[in-house]
């Protein structure tokens, strides 16, 4: 058998539902479409534990610090589990961090903005997570069954930072109208990026990763999905939606909405975002200042190797 | 740095069940890193830590199956037993 034809049987294994474990032989393209991808949702849990983690200090009661801490922590331990895949793929995790406080490695658009309130947490635990859970609950059904694996876990947790979210949202709407238009004013700001989280609606055949069965479901399918679930649970507690063209088409079956500026997504996603320097400023920082503990874990071997 | 793959019991009784792997120097901070990440809500009743290089894999499917058929070892084979007993009662209808 020719190499080609080794991979084109691959191809066709993992479309018919073939599971592919780390140790099994791949195609070089699907060993490196899959550190990518798996290497940019592990660089988008650490950087997603920045934004909330400012509001530790500032969080209204012992109850919701003891929460985000716990949240903050959760999404560290996946990038954790994340890294893990990434490593025995064959990328160390030294060139994974290199690359990732350089900015040549990408994290997820959502996390390239700031936090101005105690709104944003809410918001983002809540819708950020929403919309996280749906796309990682199409990745139960990945080809490579190591990260389908990891997936389970991560859901199970993302669903509780989820209720994490929408109870501070809806504790809010019930207070003050002050409190309330905190949350308006947070849903203003974040609904752009979330309507961006699924990237742009790149027609399903030419999108490799699902070709090669990565991931199981289109961008425009998962967002037509999150608006299915949402935007009735958004409008139902008082908040409204700022995108005055966002409707259910019935004869289409589908949602429509405000044309969506994809440029500015991709700029955001290569670090011109209004916090993305801030972030990696912080990250590169934090991972300066902790040198002195890889090293005293690894004896300096790692670091010298 | 070593891989030590992990194996979780949910509760007394349950299997092991392969959870995933953490990377340590050593088995101290094995068990730390296992419990911060495989029991941090109190998942398990027990863990194993498992050096990668210690396990003894068989992946081919090929090799698992059994050379022969052996139907005999299996339960769907005697599902032939209803139809003989319907056969036996209605030879014992006749008899009475």
């Amino acid at each position: 058998m020719t190499e080609e034809q080794r991979v084109e049987e691959f191809k066709r294994a993992v479309q018919a539902g073939r599971k592919v474990e780390a140790g099994d032989w791949m195609p070089d393209e699907y060993r490196q479409r899959l550190i990518r991808f798996i290497e940019m949702h592990a660089n988008s849990e650490i950087m997603g534990a920045l934004p909330e983690r400012d509001w530790i200090l500032r969080a209204p009661t012992l109850q919701r610090k003891l929460a985000v801490t716990a949240k903050i922590q959760d999404e560290v331990g996946h990038a954790q589990l994340l890294y893990r895949l990434v490593e025995d793929l064959g990328k160390p995790r030294e060139q994974i961090f290199a690359d990732l406080i350089s900015g040549k490695s990408k994290f997820h658009n959502v996390f390239h903005y700031p936090t101005r309130s105690w709104g944003d947490v809410g918001v983002i635990a809540w819708l950020v997570d929403a919309a996280a859970v749906i796309s990682q609950s199409a990745l139960l059904k990945s080809s490579y069954a190591p990260y389908a694996r990891t997936m389970r876990r991560i859901c199970w947790e993302e669903a509780f930072h989820l209720k994490h979210g929408e109870d501070i949202v809806l504790t809010a709407m019930m207070g003050t109208a002050k409190q309330r238009a905190m949350m308006q004013e947070a849903l203003e700001r974040w609904w752009e990026p979330l309507m961006m989280f699924y990237g742009p609606p790149t027609p399903p055949e030419q999108d490799k990763d699902l070709a090669w069965g990565i991931k199981s479901r289109a961008n425009e399918d998962l967002r037509q999905d999150f608006l299915t679930k949402y935007v009735p649970r958004i409008r139902e507690i008082g908040l409204r939606i700022p995108d005055p063209k966002l409707r259910f088409d019935e004869s289409a079956g589908r949602w429509v909405y405000s044309d969506i500026d994809w440029d500015k997504l991709v700029a955001v996603a290569r670090g011109n975002g209004p916090a993305s320097q801030q972030r990696l400023g912080f990250r590169r920082l934090s991972y300066e200042e902790t040198a002195w503990v890889r090293e005293a874990i690894t004896g300096g071997a790692e670091l010298v190797a | 740095m070593q891989i030590y793959e992990v194996f979780r019991q949910e509760r007394e009784g349950d299997p092991m069940v392969h959870v995933g792997n953490v990377q340590a120097p050593g088995d101290d901070l094995a068990r730390q890193y296992a419990r911060e990440v495989y029991s941090r809500r109190g998942e398990a009743t027990r863990l194993w830590l498992v050096p990668r290089a210690a396990i003894e894999e068989i992946g081919d499917a090929y090799f698992l199956r059994p050379p022969i058929e052996r139907s005999y070892r299996m339960g769907e084979a005697y599902r032939v037993t209803v139809q003989k007993r319907r056969q036996l009662a209605q030879e014992g209808a006749h008899e009475s």
